[in-house]
């Protein structure tokens, strides 16, 4: 009984120190300038997985959030600042990649994708109303006289031709 | 049969991008490094106590200038560090005289127990210094750790290597340094 208390004080102490932890960590991103996250939007997190700078909670992507801030208040633009990441991470780190080179084709290839699912669309719907346009083919004659002659026959009495039919009805025994 | 034959072309290629995105595993992370035969970044950084008498408090790496250089980035949390830490002080062992060897705790902050737990372990004899803010790590484009970089006496990045190091990659990595 006396370990519970004990127990308890440590957890509350644990969640203190986490609490005072978090609040620190969030206290830092509050005090920066919203255009640290604005430029750390466009950037990718090193450690993180589909994360931004802006977004992640990773201790680098803190620190890059860090030195924005401090360029920033040194007066350098927002393509200075990806400029800095650029030189040291290459292409990778921005998450919009530069429209130029092989680059050029993750920008043009949806576009081109667009542009022909379009035209496949355009074709396709063009063809379907042509044929609609069209009609019903019309009947020869000839096959026009056979349905009415089976039709009036199918209301009269079966002719010995149709007896011998291999769907007639077998005799009574 | 023309049109049963677009679609089976249509669904079996869709199937094998899905396919293809969801067993391709984690996105890879060895990007090439952009400093690449660039002049690597300075630093000065503070030294763990083990190595203060060979290297004071401080480690310029101005005050290298002229030495081929392996410079290994690790954290205490990194397993993969873990698995190349014999390979790496066994190549110190070996090319320590002509090649300097420096490891940099980094992507940790005030974690100087861990740090030292994890250099006694390894009986590290390199020096190991303290990235707290992570600042030399993003100077260096660090995707992660542990990351070796191979520097030659110039100045200028030979080569990096992602993930753990063993003892082949360092010979022939560490040999190509040498004159």
């Amino acid at each position: 009984m006396r370990s519970l208390p004990r127990a308890l004080r440590l957890a509350a102490i644990a969640a203190g120190v986490a609490a005072l932890l978090l609040g620190v960590s969030l206290a830092q991103d509050i005090m920066l300038d919203p255009r640290v996250f604005e430029i750390g939007n466009e950037l990718r997190c090193p450690t993180c997985v589909a994360e931004s700078v802006g977004e992640s909670n990773a201790s680098i992507a803190r620190e890059m959030r860090q030195i924005i801030q401090e360029q920033l208040d040194e007066g350098r633009t927002r393509a200075e600042i990806l400029a800095f990441f650029q030189d040291r991470y290459g292409d990778w780190i921005l998450l919009s990649p530069p429209r130029r080179g092989v680059l050029l084709l993750v920008w043009l290839l949806p576009v081109a994708a667009v542009l022909v699912a379009g035209g496949g669309l355009v074709m396709l719907v063009r063809r379907w109303r042509a044929a609609a346009e069209e009609g019903v083919a019309p009947v020869a004659a000839e096959d026009l006289a056979r349905v009415r002659a089976a039709l009036s026959g199918a209301d009269t009495e079966p002719s010995a031709s149709d007896e011998a039919a291999p769907h007639a009805p077998a005799p009574r025994p | 049969m023309k049109r049963v034959a677009v679609v089976v072309a249509i669904v079996g290629g869709l199937t094998a991008l899905f396919l293809f995105g969801l067993l391709r595993g984690a996105p890879d992370r060895n990007v090439p490094s952009n400093l690449l035969n660039r002049q690597v970044p300075n630093f000065d950084l503070p030294v763990y106590e083990r190595y203060l008498a060979a290297f004071g408090p401080r480690l310029d790496l101005a005050d290298h200038a002229g030495r081929p250089l392996v410079i290994n980035f690790w954290a205490s949390w990194c397993g993969p560090c873990y698995t190349e830490a014999p390979h790496l002080e066994a190549a110190q062992r070996r090319y320590g005289d002509e090649v300097l060897f420096i490891g940099i705790q980094t992507q940790e902050r005030d974690a100087r127990a861990a740090g030292r737990a994890f250099i006694e372990r390894f009986d590290f004899t390199f020096p190991n210094v303290i990235d707290d803010d992570s600042r030399v790590s993003i100077a260096y484009g660090l995707f992660g750790v542990p990351e070796t970089f191979f520097v030659r006496a110039d100045g200028t990045l030979a080569y990096k290597h992602v993930g753990p190091v063993d003892t082949a990659v360092l010979t022939e990595r560490v040999e190509a340094l040498l004159p």
